[in-house]
């Protein structure tokens, strides 16, 4: 086998028995991790989750069974060696409180032994990957930032030695939602650069979705109920347990999984500028098959939807006319904020624009639906049940 | 002679004894630290053992001090050596119980994350738990100063030196009309100098602390 397709690390029949207790926590957990994937271990509290993770750096010991990491057996042999191998992010970070950033994310590399200018350097570039600034936060001490400043020293911390695999337990479960948002994307965007092989817990089926390349949903003992890819979780639950635990709304779910960019946008909306003359655009409009027009500016960023009624009012500025054009997703948009914006919207439709705010496309409705069934299954066939609208029936 | 004119007479005296007393609290606090802190290592690693070791280490605070001093000198004598070992037992519970509560008000998530990154248990110890543990473990340290340089003045009765001496004479000369001075003189070198320890420690302690759990 050459090194590309061994699996990164390998867990054969993992059992681990506290003492005084007769059910093991961890129940014979064999699973295959491949190099450079995010695998989400997610379940209800007490399935043995964290347990799992635990084992796979020693912080717990194994009662038997092996954990192999890139071809070794590391089951025995110095714990140490092994953790500073491994980069390990908690929920409460654990950064240390009496040493500076800079201190705290060069720990595993001082215990490796790197020299000074070396660790400096590394610290640096690890601040700049976390997107923050070494000169401001290099000499500041954990108390001294936001929960998700923290956060991410704790990643960039984990980081350090370039470690090949990472454990991270709830890593973001302690921050509030929006900054959860943002760091869950910012380590994606990280993840597709260093390609880690990373193992990931969480309570949270939603972030599983979001994280996870594979998921395993795990139940009492660690016992792995369904360990296979988000959207072959949500489309095919293997049992009960796992549907439960998806809970209602799979399908929502779902539209997480695709973004905006992977399904296909409409294009033929009538557009007009702000500038052109009114009679222009009241042209273009009835020759479409259209309701309503988006009107752009200069820069073609949607401003206003304005339907043939709004067309005929004659002497109002084009600016004010019609209802404004605010719900718009960029490419990278999941369908899930698609939708969002498009029930907000004024138009019944998501506007799409790209990064600097030029109109692209819509989305509406009915290419959302049409994008979730076929992730359900291939190609099904399906009726899209629709009242005719009156312009419809009169062609 | 008034107090003011003792003071005057006396001051390099005073001063003598002033140091020979802080030499006997200082060398009973070193004692006391380098076994207390151990003790209260061994007491927060081990719920078996905490409990007798904050046991024996109050009941040293319940014996009378002269007591507990004259113990010593079968041992070790008349002079400094039984008093410094009766001020160092006096010394040690503040020290033991307040190591045992700073390593046990440790975060168990920055224990955790220490042990996940490799370090082993003595560096964890020396670089983690007792930096984090050290603002209450100074703590302890002042509080038993305190406490030793008032129990200090005891030393005399067992030969031992410092400001007990002055105070002493002066009991010993009632009702010479000197007696009192006497009696006040030491006394309030003994006020001065816990005023200064404790103003050492404040330093001490800000000097000590990282400012990031300061």
């Amino acid at each position: 086998m050459t090194t590309s397709e061994r699996p990164m690390i390998e867990l054969v029949e993992l059992t681990k028995t506290f003492p005084g207790q007769r059910k093991p926590a961890v129940d014979k957990l064999s699973m295959s991790i491949e190099r450079g994937e995010i695998v989400v271990f997610v379940g209800p509290s007490g399935c043995g989750k964290t347990t799992s993770m635990e084992l796979i750096n020693r912080l717990i010991e194994p009662s038997s069974g092996h954990i192999i990491i890139d071809g070794e057996d590391v089951t025995n042999g110095d714990p140490d060696e092994l953790r500073r191998r491994i980069g390990y992010v908690i929920q409460e970070t654990g950064l240390l409180p009496h040493r500076t950033i800079a201190q705290n994310i060069g720990t595993v590399p001082k215990l490796l032994g790197w020299d000074k200018a070396r660790i400096s350097a590394r610290v640096d570039e690890l601040l700049g990957m976390v997107g923050m600034d070494p000169q401001v936060y290099r000499d500041r001490y954990p108390k001294e930032l936001s929960g998700g400043q923290r956060q991410r020293v704790g990643v960039a911390r984990a980081m350090a030695a370039d470690p090949p695999v990472m454990l991270m337990d709830e890593p973001f479960g302690a921050i509030d939602p929006i900054t959860r948002d943002r760091l869950q994307n910012e380590f994606l965007r990280l993840q597709a650069e260093i390609q880690k092989t990373i193992i990931f817990v969480t309570h949270d089926i939603d972030e599983a979705i979001k994280m996870g390349d594979r998921i395993a949903v795990l139940r009492e003992q660690s016992h792995i109920a369904q360990f296979d890819t988000p959207e072959k979780i949500l489309s095919e639950p293997a049992d009960d347990y796992v549907a439960d635990f998806i809970g209602a709304g799979a399908s929502l779910k779902r539209l997480n999984l695709s973004r905006i960019r992977d399904v296909e946008m409409t294009t033929d909306t009538p557009t007009g500028l702000l500038s052109e003359e009114t009679a222009a655009l009241r042209q273009r409009l009835l020759e479409s098959d259209w309701t309503a027009m988006l009107l752009l500016d200069e820069q073609r960023r949607p401003r206003r939807w304005v339907t043939i009624g709004d067309l005929r009012r004659e002497g109002r500025s084009l600016d004010t006319v019609g209802l404004p054009a605010h719900a718009v997703v960029e490419g990278h948009s999941t369908l899930a904020d698609a939708l969002n914006e498009l029930i907000e919207s004024n138009g019944g439709v998501a506007v799409v624009v790209d990064a600097k705010g030029a109109y692209q496309g819509i989305v509406d409705l009915e290419t959302i639906m049409v994008a979730v069934r076929a992730m359900r299954e291939e190609h099904s066939a399906f009726y899209l049940a629709q009242k005719q609208q009156p312009e419809d029936a009169a062609r | 002679m008034t107090f003011l004119e003792y003071l005057e007479r006396n001051w390099e005296n005073l001063i003598e004894l002033s140091i020979e007393h802080a030499q006997l609290v200082v060398i009973s606090m070193l004692i006391a630290v380098a076994i207390g802190i151990p003790l209260g290592v061994l007491g927060h690693r081990s719920g078996l053992l905490r409990a007798p070791i904050l046991s024996v280490t109050s009941f040293f605070l319940t014996l009378p001090s002269l007591a507990l001093f004259a113990l010593f000198i079968p041992i070790f004598g008349l002079g400094a050596p039984p008093a410094i070992a009766g001020l160092t037992l006096y010394a040690l519970l503040p020290v033991v119980s307040n190591t045992i509560a700073g390593l046990g008000s440790v975060s168990p998530a920055v224990v955790k994350s220490s042990r996940g990154m490799g370090m082993g248990p003595a560096r964890r110890l020396l670089q983690v738990e007792l930096p984090l543990a050290w603002p209450v473990i100074i703590t302890g340290i002042r509080v038993s100063t305190q406490v030793i340089v008032g129990i200090a003045a005891i030393a005399v009765f067992v030969g031992g030196p410092g400001l007990g001496n002055e105070i002493f004479r002066g009991l010993r000369s009632v009702p010479n009309a000197n007696a009192p001075n006497l009696i006040y003189g030491g006394t309030l070198a003994i006020i001065v100098l816990a005023l200064l320890f404790d103003a050492v420690f404040v330093l001490i302690r800000r000097l000590t602390t990282s400012r990031g759990i300061r």
